[in-house]
This record gives C-alpha cells, sequence and structure tokens, in this order.
C-alpha cells in the first residue's frame, strides 16, 4: 500500500504545457489490507472486495480492486501532477478489467488540449496493470492557475 | 436493431428520483480517513494552512469522497449474499445481469469539512445499445450534490450495463 511518482516534478507551468506533453506516471501497489482499509472508509460491504471465496465464485481471479478506489486515483494522479492550486473540473472513466490485489497499477496521462485564457487543460489518461493489462481508460479537465 | 429490452414503464420513469435528498455534514475525521485509505495525502486534506493557502475555505474533502460521505447506515439484515445492500428502488429490465461500466463526474464548487451536503440520486437515462457481443442496455443515475449556500458543488453519473 504505498505510492511511487517518477519524479516530484514542478506544478506544471500553462506558458509552457502544450497538448501531447506526457505526465510523469504513477504507481500504486494495492494489498489486502489497503482493500480493507477502503472498504471501510467508503462504506461498501461487497463482498468480492474481501472474501476470496466468494470473488472467485463470483467468476473473478481473486478479490478485486474498488472502481471507486481506482477513480480516487486517477484524481490523485491528476491533482498531484496539477498542484494545490489548480482545481479539478471532472474526471470520466470505463471500468475495462478488474485489478486485483499484489499487482502494481501504473498510471499515465497525456494532455490533449490547453487553453492558456481560462487554464483548462484536458487530460487522456489510462490505467495499466504493470503487464501492459488496460483497466481504465479516463479523461480528465482540470484548471491550472493563470495568474 | 433487436427487440427492446426495456420495458414501456422503465422507459416512463427516466427523470425519476430513486433516492434521497439526504443530507450529511462532511466530517474531518472521515474525510481524511478516506483519503489515507486512497493513499493520497494531499495537505489540503490535512493542513489547514496548507489548504488555505491554496485558495480553499478550509480543509478539502477528496474530490469524489461526497459520495461515499453520503452513504446512509443501515442495518446488516439489509445486506443480500453479495454484501451489498437491498435497493429500495429497483428498476425493470428484460435482462439481469448487470456490470458496472463507468463512472463521470463534474466537480463544480470545493467540498471543505463541515459543509452540509444534500444528495439527490436520479435515472438520467435508459437506453438500448448494440455492442459486438449483441444489445445491451445502459442506465445512467445522476447524483446531484448541493452545499448548505444552495449550489451545486458536484454531479456524479454512474453507467451500469446490464445484458
Amino acid at each position: 500500500m504505498s505510492t511511487d511518482t517518477d519524479t516530484a516534478a514542478a506544478a506544471p507551468d500553462l506558458a509552457t504545457l502544450e497538448a501531447g506533453q506526457e505526465l510523469p506516471p504513477m504507481h500504486k501497489f494495492p494489498d489486502e489490507a489497503q482493500l480493507f482499509l477502503y472498504s471501510a472508509a467508503s462504506h461498501n460491504p461487497h463482498r468480492i472486495h474481501y472474501d476470496r471465496e466468494y470473488a472467485r465464485f463470483e467468476g473473478h481471479d481473486d478479490i478485486i480492486v474498488h472502481g471507486p478506489l481506482q477513480g480516487a486515483w486517477l484524481t490523485q494522479f491528476v491533482t498531484d501532477w496539477a498542484g494545490p492550486a489548480a482545481r479539478l473540473l471532472g474526471v470520466t472513466w470505463q471500468n475495462r478489467a478488474s485489478g486485483l490485489p499484489g499487482e502494481e497499477l501504473v498510471f499515465s496521462g497525456t494532455v490533449t488540449s490547453v487553453d492558456a485564457e481560462t487554464g483548462v487543460v484536458e487530460l487522456e489518461i489510462a490505467e495499466h496493470t504493470s503487464d501492459g493489462r488496460l483497466l481504465m481508460p479516463a479523461t480528465a479537465r482540470v484548471r491550472l492557475p493563470t495568474t | 436493431m433487436s427487440e427492446s429490452l426495456i420495458p414501456a414503464e422503465t422507459l416512463e420513469r427516466v427523470g425519476e428520483v430513486l433516492s434521497g435528498p439526504v443530507t450529511t455534514v462532511i466530517d474531518r475525521r472521515e474525510a481524511q480517513r478516506y483519503a489515507y485509505a486512497v493513499g493520497d495525502e494531499n495537505p489540503i486534506y490535512f493542513d489547514e494552512v496548507a489548504a488555505q493557502a491554496a485558495g480553499y475555505r478550509t480543509l478539502v474533502a477528496p474530490p469524489t469522497y461526497v459520495t461515499h460521505a453520503v452513504v446512509q447506515p443501515r442495518t446488516a439484515a439489509d445486506l443480500r449474499t453479495d454484501g451489498l445492500y437491498r435497493e429500495g428502488t429497483r428498476i425493470r429490465l428484460l435482462v439481469d445481469r448487470v456490470m458496472f461500466g463507468g463512472e463521470e463526474w463534474d466537480f463544480l464548487e470545493p467540498v471543505c469539512v463541515g459543509d452540509e451536503i444534500t444528495a439527490t440520486v436520479r435515472l438520467a437515462a435508459v437506453d438500448q445499445k448494440e455492442g459486438r457481443k449483441g444489445p445491451f442496455v445502459r442506465q445512467v443515475r445522476e447524483t446531484t450534490f448541493v452545499n448548505q449556500f444552495g449550489d451545486e458543488v458536484a454531479r456524479s453519473r454512474m453507467i451500469g450495463i446490464a445484458r
């Protein structure tokens, strides 16, 4: 249960930011303890997140990482990059496959548009396992400070 | 186009309130417990000085926390065998295998510790699509979150896929 970001970079600068630029990847290492803590903190009693035997009965390979936890990681990926003065305006994600405890999960993203006047930046994001399985394609909109 | 998987009675329910309104005060301890569970230790969630320096009234809650904050206490007798709570309102379809398809969020105003948030869930859309594996039904449940000032602070659209 930890987070690694490849570089502790300074907040992006609207003056030099352009479409096509990539965000530094973020890595997550969920374990059973994290799934338990997330179930508790989000008031989520769904059995597929804590009962291995039941999760397999439903056809999963193991207990699975919560969709909303992966969604919260997507927002963290953007807000860590954008810095505290930025405002997250929106995020969308699609559930394509399930993450499992013990897997390394990698968040990557690309800037798709920059509006220098309003500071609004659009991003295309993806969450993969470290062996390249796509779990969540996503998008985000964030407003950077225009000063 | 294949035959309809959506009964007329369900189409008539689009726009209907499915649950709420429910009102909850955003609690510092609960919001921080959530941030720690995510592993998101952004100072704006934990350090009031940092939050104010970033332009917030006071400590902020993580963006999607608001949807968990409004979960109401329920008795364990309401749990189904899969661990989910029985729903008060069911949407009838002619297919019954439902998967969580994804979610779309708009964050309109910050949600801060101490804010009083009222959530209302509506059936925003039910439509039938043709997929590679045949027809499926897409259901959208939209939750609006409004604060004590009457401002809409967030909107979430949860997309369910049934086939």
